[in-house]
């Protein structure tokens, strides 16, 4: 029996399908010419923001609809907003980017707003049946998304190997979800998180299974070592505005559907575990970092750092497994995803605005000469990468701040150390574009330097506002989070 | 308010000089609004007690109240002089690079205010979280003076002097979000304030490295360490020196190095006493070999630059030793060291940066019988070797002095091993002058198509209130000790349990004058 409150808590979800649909109609309708891509950007636009505040009326009480199979709590209120927040800049990103500019709009945006259907049922499914639906609608808007670029050879491949991955992927997740039903008798995650402690203090070997396969699924989704060798490729292949989206929006999702299925006292029974866990973050962190020094093509350096992120993020999700306080280190997991996407988003929006070619990106030794050429823009790339770096006062570091800090808090020394030491590491490649920018002797090739697309320069100069103006005032947000996620009970 | 207004007001001055009009108005732009910047910082004078160890003019807001960070800052007599050693160097600084400085000056100068908020900043924050922001904040300006102002291998030397400075500081980071947790747990509240954290008693076990406090001590110890820079960690600052332009060299020996041996003084050792006390001959041993190591190294360096540089290591060795001596003697001596090295280390990257703007060269071979060419520079470049070598008179010698008295007070050994470095610090400055000034006229010094003048009036007013400072500091040091007096003494009495207190109105032996009444009502 469906109930109004059933639909109140898929509202945000119809609006967008319904913003969505209305520019393909109007193509449709119109002998399948394209409408104006300002039609189709306001259209978009105003669903995300309207999605935005139907998820804001309904937020401050936990709300369940059909049949507990989704939950809006806190934490999906701020992962929705994070998620809507990352399309919104992505699909300015696309206005006028090189690969779309007057051509499939208004597809690509609908499908752009499909995966994020797809994200926001990911965030909100509270059984893994649902948590399947989503992380396959988004994905498959993605795949699609990826092979429509017009560059041949690169983005065909890159969607190939993220559709053949994912798919991999996502039978072992489903293929855990069937174990883990095995074994508990439910899809629910809540059924589950319960007799997670019993279940492994009884060393249930079914189970072991079930959870390690639904971590692995999720691994692939978050590029976590060794699931992480799609990245590069796929990120590199990628339209730059799918890529930043896929960087941000699904990272969010995938990262509290995790936390969602973490969120139980009961793991602590299995110690191995927690160090399985600790060595693929370790493993991750250092990974990424590592790889990234060594790349010279600009995307690829950002995918790979990209990867290391999920490492730093993974130490916050065995701190809300492992640790005595799952509330408070969920909320950093949150804060640090805030702080993420922000950052990763300006950084691809620059590459978006530089790149002529699709696929093949620019190289860090291209942006020789922004300096001279682009002072405001080259300003922002170096405010948002020394945010990557974690260098106060900006977001990043508080960020790095709070997620380190919650490692202390459940002694997780070695993982805190680890991630220090990587931070570290993280500096060489984030300041050598800030290097190639200011420190070299601009020659001729700088005039091939040609910024395109107001609104993505728009994304890149006001996510690295944000990045300073959070960094310093990052307290009111912090509450906020915190009284969201608190209030979940 | 004060402090806040001394802190933030370079940082307004940037964005000033962002925006003004006219590249032809920004050095004097700059300059007037250096010695503006100076005005105000002696201001201090006037609210200041040096009667009192507390702090004093301390604010207080609350920044993230959740993990209990704050914007506390204050002044004692620690970081009285420190804060108007930067506020001073700053106008010498801009007249120094009038014409060092020939590219994109008008970034050079917001990076230089920039540099000066955060250096006075960390000298200030008395919240350790506060203080992280400052310490790093202060490391991004001068990677870009001396990444983009530097000389051939600029782009090395800025990444080496930046990654090494993280890597310390981020340990530190964690260090102190361990801090801040242990104080959750026995305090009852989470707090960075460093008044509340020095109640803390950290868990210490003698004889056993794995302690909490020990490696608390050791990771704050190596984020010091390195900003020091002690031997062993010292390999970034050559580098750094040599490569960075004339202005940045005078800034991060005249003001960087000293937040190294700040945070010692500030942190370290107050922080976790029986660490300190216990590892004390670490340090000992650790600055008394950096200073016969860097006088050894600096001998044989054929660069100006980097003898000078290398001296800083030497003359950084005394600060450490003097620090660690932990008595009376030694901890007024290292900041009275302190303030010398700003001065005399100060003017002698001025003089090196002078001669190079002239020659394009500072190898010393290449030079020799300066003293017949450019006679005024050569009486300023004596008086300031002399300060260097701590000749009685100049300050550096009541800085040596009172450290060395220290030094033997602690450890007859490393002592002795210190006095030698003052003979060996003789031997490399008077080596290095009788080269370059006197024998056989050098290549450079010869050479007729280019004549050396002597030095210009700017030039020369740039070092006046630096020649005067060295005899000042060393005729009359009572005036100047007379401000850390109180605050040594607290620390050294109570260095097993050192607590600060905020002073809360200040009063000036007794009566209240009519400053602190204003400064009262504006408080209310």
């Amino acid at each position: 029996m469906i109930a109004l409150k059933d639909i109140l808590v898929v509202a945000p979800m119809l609006v967008l399908l319904v913003a969505s649909l209305i520019p393909v109609m109007i193509k449709v309708f119109n002998s399948n010419r394209e409408p104006a891509p300002f039609v189709t950007i306001a259209y978009s636009i105003l669903g995300l923001v309207a999605a935005g505040f139907l998820t804001a009326s309904m937020s401050g009480v936990k709300q369940t609809a059909f049949s507990d199979a989704l939950v809006l709590d806190g934490m999906g209120v701020w992962g929705t907003y994070l998620v809507l927040g990352s399309a919104a800049f992505a699909i300015m990103m696309a206005y006028d980017h090189v690969d779309t500019y007057k051509r499939l709009f208004s597809e690509k945006c609908f499908l752009m707003m499909g995966s994020v259907i797809g994200t926001l049922t990911l965030l909100l499914s509270n059984d893994l049946i649902v948590t399947f639906l989503g992380i396959e609608t988004m994905s498959l808007c993605i795949y699609i998304l990826i092979a429509m670029s017009r560059e041949e050879v690169l983005s065909k491949e890159a969607s190939f190997k993220y559709f053949v991955l994912g798919s991999f992927a996502s039978a072992i997740f489903l293929y855990g979800i069937a174990m883990i039903y095995g074994t508990v008798g439910s899809t629910q995650i809540p059924a589950i998180t319960a007799k997670v402690g019993e279940l492994l203090t009884n060393k249930n070997h079914l189970f072991y299974f079930g959870i390690g396969m639904l971590i692995l699924g999720f691994a692939f989704k978050v590029s976590i070592f060794p699931f992480h060798f799609w990245t590069p490729d796929v990120y590199q292949g990628s339209p730059t505005p799918i890529t930043a989206f896929m960087a941000t929006a699904v990272k969010t999702a995938t990262f509290i559907a995790m936390l969602r299925v973490f969120q139980s006292t009961g793991y602590q029974a299995e110690p191995k575990l927690m160090s399985a866990l600790s060595w693929l973050a370790v493993m991750t962190m250092t990974v990424g970092n590592t790889a990234a020094i060594l790349q010279k093509n600009f995307k690829r350096v950002l995918a790979y750092s990209s990867v290391a992120h999920s490492g730093y993020i993974m130490i916050g999700l065995i701190a809300a497994a492992f640790g005595d306080n799952y509330d408070s280190a969920a909320i950093i997991v949150l804060f640090y995803l805030f702080s993420y996407s922000i950052m990763t988003l300006g950084s691809f929006a620059l590459i978006g605005i530089l790149e002529k070619k699709v696929g093949v990106g620019l190289n860090v030794d291209d942006l020789k000469g922004l300096a001279k050429k682009h002072p405001v823009l080259a300003a922002a790339l170096t405010v948002i990468l020394f945010s990557l770096a974690g260098v106060p006062p900006t977001l990043g570091f508080f960020g790095k701040f709070s997620l380190f800090g919650v490692a202390i808090e459940q002694d997780l020394y070695w993982l805190a150390f680890w991630g220090v030491l990587n931070s570290v590491v993280s500096v060489y490649y984030y300041l050598r574009p800030v290097v190639v920018i200011y420190m070299t002797e601009s020659d001729e090739t700088s005039d091939e330097l040609v910024a395109t697309g107001g609104l993505a320069k728009a994304t890149l100069v006001f996510t690295a506002a944000l990045t300073v103006i959070i960094g310093l005032a990052s307290s009111p947000l912090l509450e906020m989070v915190r009284a969201a996620v608190l209030n979940r009970h | 308010m004060l402090l806040s207004l001394i802190v933030f007001l370079p940082l307004l001055f940037a964005l000033v000089l962002a925006i003004l009009p006219k590249e032809s108005w920004i050095r004097p732009a700059a300059f007037g609004f250096a010695l503006i910047q100076f005005a105000v910082s002696l201001l201090l004078f006037k609210s200041f007690d040096p009667a009192t160890p507390a702090v004093q003019l301390a604010e207080f807001f609350p920044w993230v109240p959740a993990l209990g960070i704050s914007y506390l800052l204050g002044i004692d007599g620690i970081s009285f002089w420190l804060v108007l050693l930067t506020t001073f160097l700053l106008p010498v600084v801009v007249l120094g690079s009038w014409t060092a400085v020939d590219k994109k000056s008008r970034a050079f100068h917001c990076a230089l205010f920039a540099l000066q908020t955060a250096m006075l900043g960390s000298f200030v924050a008395l919240d350790l979280v506060l203080f992280y922001v400052f310490f790093e904040l202060s490391l991004v300006p001068m990677y870009f003076i001396i990444g983009i102002w530097g000389g051939q291998r600029r782009v090395y030397a800025t990444m080496k002097f930046f990654l090494y400075t993280m890597v310390g500081s981020l340990l530190m980071l964690l260090g102190i979000i361990y801090l801040m947790f242990t104080a959750r747990d026995t305090l009852g509240y989470m707090t960075a304030n460093v008044l509340e954290l020095y109640k803390l008693k950290v868990p210490f076990v003698a004889g056993e490295f794995l302690n909490p406090q020990s490696l608390l001590f050791f990771v704050f110890s190596l984020a010091f360490a390195i900003k020091v820079p002690m031997f062993p960690v010292h390999t970034w600052l050559p580098d750094a020196h040599v490569e960075a332009p004339t202005p940045g060299s005078v800034v991060l020996a005249g003001v960087m190095l000293k937040m190294g041996t700040y945070g010692f003084l500030r942190f370290v050792i107050p922080l976790f006493p029986e660490a300190a006390e216990h590892y004390a001959w670490v340090f000992l041993f650790l600055g008394a070999v950096g200073i016969v190591y860097g006088a050894l190294v600096a001998m044989v360096q054929p660069d100006m630059k980097k003898l000078v540089a290398y001296s800083s290591v030497s003359h950084m060795g005394y600060v450490v030793l003097g620090l660690f001596a932990m008595n009376s003697y030694g901890v007024t001596g290292a900041i009275y060291q302190m303030l010398n090295h700003g001065v005399s280390t100060g003017a002698l990257f001025l003089l090196v940066g002078m001669i190079y703007e002239r020659t394009h060269s500072r190898e010393i071979e290449r030079y020799g019988g300066l003293a017949k060419v450019m006679p005024i520079y050569t009486i300023l470049f004596f008086i300031v070797t002399l300060s260097s070598i701590a000749v009685p008179m100049t300050n550096g010698f009541v800085g040596e002095f009172l450290i060395l008295l220290g030094g033997f007070q602690a450890n007859k050994a490393f002592g002795s091993l210190a006095v030698v470095g003052v003979v060996l610090g003789a031997v490399y400055m008077l080596w290095m002058f009788k080269r370059v000034f006197f024998g056989e006229a050098g290549p450079l010094v010869k050479d007729e198509h280019h004549p050396l003048h002597d030095v210009g009036v700017r030039e020369f007013v740039v070092m006046v209130p630096l020649v005067i400072l060295i005899f000042w500091m060393g005729l009359m040091p009572e005036p100047f000790l007379k401000y850390t007096k109180a605050s040594v003494e607290h620390f050294v009495a109570n260095k097993d349990a050192y607590q600060l207190t905020i002073l809360e109105s200040p009063v000036e032996t007794g009566k209240l004058t009519a400053a602190a009444v204003a400064d009262q009502k504006e408080k209310k």
